[in-house]
């Protein structure tokens, strides 16, 4: 393996270490970069758990511009109601910046209190109190027995929505939880960040679902009605699953450092039934749940699935056989389509463009879950790319005839790139997700409607 | 910083880097609830302020409120936000938005939308972001070949005392796209509209060329995208019918309609408010003359809207012509949707909508709604300033008086009206928070983007029907309301709804 002076990961078969370099990406400047800034990565991951009010420390507009850029380009997706222009914030303006914002930040916290109904409140402060230096914290334990309140500093300029979900759940960990016993069976599920992965809320439910026929209870907070009090329960798990080669694992390693709660990790959710298996298989043994109990749900649930997947075998073996594709998604989702699609449907995997921007400690593994153990002899090359200007020139002129992609690429894959297009990652506009996802033995047979159904036509 | 005299006659001065506030230009307020004719008196009084509220919810930005969607469509420019990335995210979604409408339609097959974000980083915010910034448009340049590159400033720019003009003078020479900065920082105003003025100033400043020839056959419209691809189709096609071409300006425009907004006959407005900055600048820089009021919504909106451009151009007998020959074909459609909404109430009353608009569309939709044989017993308004004074004033006199509630977005405010005022149809924007929840109608006010279906056209005589009959339409099924009110959380307590006040939260010692 060798890499280019872009940073590019150039796979050739015979080596088997990789190795790349790469240049400072997310310092630079960057053009329609697919994620948004810590505060919308927060600000979404708060939206995710219900009875959990958001209040914004942050300019008038900061809210309104995630719903544009965070929200609605998670699936089309509203804010719900306490989302949207439903979100408190102190709106601060330039008097502010010249006296302070902590006026402001009390009067809202009070006024808020009183009008939103809520279990917990979570202020998120964005990039003005953080340069004009106000000291939220000293706020916030002015209310400490007043109502169940925790601060987020997410300035903009500090990272991006990964980032957010990350200093979501330290901040919660600091300030709200506290130790509990530890309830045998139980897990917390870590590194489905809301709106970002544009399937949070299918994977979610679908991840709890399998567990449960295992005997597994899944702790997974989001969606849950019960939110907040979900939250509180993080302590009391005997495992944290992590499903992402990166995100969540500070959350995790925290809770063990700080709760003694070991992890297991996967490098993305499950998708189809291989993965699923090992998944379930995995999680089986470090639980002790009898090994006759994993393997006869699986065995149950992968001749269903390889039954349903033979309807589609003249579709797929008549029109696009063997076919080339390309992903341009965040890694999660690029590492689950690609080993589905390589070790399941015998395709060839081209190109793989990673646009989340991953700090280089984990890029070595996300590199290994994308080259290894694929029984293709094609192994795809892989490049760390958040800018989408060069990743569009970087995908031009290739034998790939899928691209799996966010709603950026749908309009110029076709007439640009001769590739047939599904959006399955971040940005979606052109692509709703309510419970949709690629999770588990069901995931499989959906992305394979969708694929298929993109060329399918009179046999 | 005591707001400055109102002066309705102000200079627009292009040597300073960027416009006054509306604030400041105009007093306008944020806040207001009451009588249409005791703001039109308070604000004669100069008594309307702005305030800050202690429950203040998320309502956009002199950058993201929209300006960031109309600079991106410039067809041959780039646009460079110079911020940390979220302040740029919502642009996200605008290239196939637009990629979406049919070449057919007249989109240019070649459409893009080219942005970059400098994407700050704490370091960029001790040691500041020059070089960055420098960097990110000579890239602009290389990549896109653009004719010009706009400069969209942030808070964290305008906070950490950015010197963008100074970057500016010293990249030009060497980049052949003409830069734009737009001075449009979260932080300056609590007024949204002033980010429309801030881009007008640029525009003017750096992009308008001196008039080579004078074009008589000219108009030009500033458009924007909470009217629709229909619209413009709509607009187009009523000018170039008494011969006479349209210049749309600024969404999908290319750089070369900005260059020559001072040859046009005329400024023609779609929204009065929006395009203020720039018909005052175009007529004190080049003497283009322009009108404000009123807009072309409605079917007696049109008419004097087509009229004031017969006036500008030299085409009076062939407007009246136009006139006369769109009446016989809209004019029966509109009294067959007048007929339904008249008849819908058995006792016989009118029909009560209240509406979301902004302060342009104030004026043109209320006699509008009138029209349609509607009541609009309240209307509710972005904003509100001295610029659209004489025109509320005389619009007031026509159809009569209505209360007002000023806010931008504010959604506990605008729940708290719409249940107590319990109007027959609410007309929303999409993202008002839960105002939807209801018994009674509720649709949307405006398409928000360039939507090109036929369906979704407001303007000119084609869009007075259409608009009409998506009213009718929404009082024909009102399941979506019902189950969502019966099935769903409220966000707010129900003492929010139960105290009599809308504006309880306003502090009224913050006035500015």
């Amino acid at each position: 393996m060798s890499s280019n002076e872009n940073g590019d990961v150039i796979n050739s078969k015979n080596n088997s270490t990789p190795e790349y370099s790469s240049h400072e990406l997310g310092k630079e400047f960057v053009e329609a970069p697919k994620y948004s800034c810590a505060l919308g990565g927060a600000y979404g991951t708060a939206l995710g758990v219900y009875g959990l009010v958001p209040l914004l420390h942050a300019g008038l507009g900061c809210g309104l511009g995630q719903l544009f850029g965070q929200l609605y380009a998670g699936g089309q997706n509203a804010g719900g109601p306490v989302g949207g222009t439903s979100t408190a914030t102190t709106g601060l303006v330039e008097e502010h910046v010249i006296f302070g914002g902590e006026d402001k930040l009390r009067k809202l916290i009070n006024a808020s209190s009183e009008v939103y109904e809520g279990d917990g409140f979570l202020v998120i402060s964005g990039c003005i109190p953080a340069l004009i230096g106000d000291d939220v914290d000293a706020i916030i334990r002015e209310y400490e027995d007043k109502i169940p309140i925790f601060h987020i500093n997410a300035p903009g300029f500090n990272g991006n929505s990964y980032e957010g979900y990350e200093i979501f759940f330290e901040a919660l960990i600091d300030q709200i939880l506290t130790p509990l016993p530890t309830e045998k069976g139980v897990v917390n599920i870590l590194g489905v960040v809301p709106y970002q992965h544009i399937f949070w809320k299918g994977e979610l439910d679908s991840i709890k679902k399998l567990l449960e026929r295992i005997g597994v209870k899944a702790n997974i907070i989001f969606t849950e009605p019960n939110g907040f009090e979900k939250l509180k329960e993080l302590p009391a798990a005997e495992y944290n699953i992590v499903l992402s080669t990166w995100n969540g694992h500070r959350v995790a390693d925290k809770l063990e450092e700080k709760f003694g709660i070991p992890s297991i990790k996967f490098p993305s959710v499950p998708l189809g039934p291989k993965q699923t298996s090992h998944f379930l298989r995995t999680v089986g043994e470090k639980l002790d749940v009898p090994s006759e109990k994993v393997e006869e749900f699986i065995e149950q649930e992968e001749k269903r699935s390889y039954r349903f997947i033979e309807y589609s075998g003249d579709a797929l073996l008549i029109v696009r056989p063997h076919s080339y594709f390309a992903v341009t998604a965040d890694s999660n989702t690029a590492i689950a389509i690609n080993k589905f699609l390589v070790n399941e449907m015998g395709y060839l995997p081209d190109l793989i463009q990673l646009t989340d921007n991953p700090p280089e400690e984990y890029r070595e593994d996300i590199l290994k879950a994308l080259t290894e153990g694929l029984e293709s002899t094609i192994i795809p090359e892989v490049q760390f790319e958040p800018d989408s200007h060069i990743a569009r020139e970087k995908l031009r002129d290739r034998p790939f005839q899928f691209l799996f992609a966010s709603s950026l690429e749908a309009n110029s894959s076709l007439p640009e790139l001769g590739a047939l297009h599904v959006t399955v990652a971040f940005p979606s506009f052109n692509r709703v997700v309510l419970g949709d996802s690629y999770a588990g033995y069901a995931g499989g047979l959906r992305l394979i409607e969708d694929y298929i159904s993109n060329f399918a036509g009179p046999l | 910083m005591p707001p400055k005299e109102y002066d309705p006659d102000h200079k627009i001065d292009l040597e300073k880097n960027t416009c006054p506030n509306r604030e400041q230009r105009a007093n306008g307020t944020n806040v207001y609830y009451g009588k249409a004719t005791q703001l039109i008196e308070d604000a004669k009084a100069g008594k309307t302020k702005c305030y800050d509220r202690e429950l203040q919810q998320t309502s956009g930005c002199v950058l993201n409120f929209y300006l960031t969607v109309r600079v991106s469509t410039i067809r041959d420019a780039a646009i460079i936000y110079h911020g940390p990335l979220g302040c740029s995210s919502s642009s996200l979604g605008y290239r196939e938005i637009f990629r979406s409408v049919s070449p057919e339609l007249g989109r240019d097959p070649n459409f893009e939308l080219n942005w970059i974000t400098t994407n700050l980083q704490q370091s960029d915010v001790v040691y500041g972001a020059s070089e960055k910034l420098k960097n990110a448009v000579l890239e602009a340049q290389r990549r896109y070949d653009p004719k010009a590159i706009f400069i969209l400033t942030t808070c964290t720019s305008g906070v950490i005392g950015e010197d963008i003009e100074g970057s500016v003078t010293e990249i030009q020479p060497q980049v052949k796209a003409k830069i734009v900065p737009v001075h449009c920082e979260g932080v300056r105003s609590r007024l949204v509209q002033t980010g429309y003025d801030a881009f007008w100033h640029g525009v003017l400043k750096y992009l308008v060329k001196k008039p080579e020839k004078k074009q008589k056959d000219l108009v030009n419209v500033a458009s924007m995208l909470s009217y629709t691809w229909q619209d413009r189709l709509e607009i187009k096609r009523l000018i170039e019918k008494v011969g006479l071409r349209v210049n749309f300006i600024p969404e999908f425009a290319s750089v070369e309609q900005l260059e020559q907004l001072s040859e046009a006959a005329v400024t023609a407005p779609l929204c009065p408010t929006y395009t203020d900055y720039l018909s005052r600048g175009l007529k004190q820089e080049f003497d283009v003359p322009y009108f404000l009021y009123p807009s072309p919504v409605g079917i007696k909106n049109t008419d004097e809207w087509l009229r004031q451009i017969g006036k500008h151009t030299g085409k009076k007998s062939e407007i009246e012509a136009l006139i006369k020959e769109e009446h016989e074909i809209w004019v029966p459609k509109l009294q067959a949707i007048r007929e339904k909404l008249l008849n819908y109430k058995d006792d016989g009353e009118r029909l009560e909508v209240l509406g979301s608009l902004g302060q342009g569309r104030l004026l043109s939709q209320i006699p509008y709604f009138d029209e349609l044989g509607l009541k609009s017993s309240a209307a509710l308004t972005q904003d509100f300033d001295n610029l659209i004074l004489d025109d509320i004033e005389s619009m007031v006199n026509d159809v009569g008086d209505f209360e007002i509630l000023v806010n931008t977005f504010q959604a506990a405010e605008q729940g708290h009206i719409t249940r107590s005022r319990d109007p027959d149809i609410t007309l929303t924007c999409p993202f008002q928070g839960g105002a939807y929840k209801r018994e009674k109608s509720v649709t949307r006010l405006h398409a928000l983007r360039g939507d090109a279906d036929p369906w979704s056209t407001q303007s000119g005589y084609a869009g007075a029907i259409a608009f009409g009959e998506f009213i009718v339409q929404s009082l024909e099924n009102k399941s979506f309301e019902n189950v969502m009110k019966e099935k769903t959380a409220d966000s707010y307590k129900d003492s929010w709804y139960q105290q009599p006040n809308p504006l309880k939260y306003v502090n009224r010692e913050s006035s500015k």
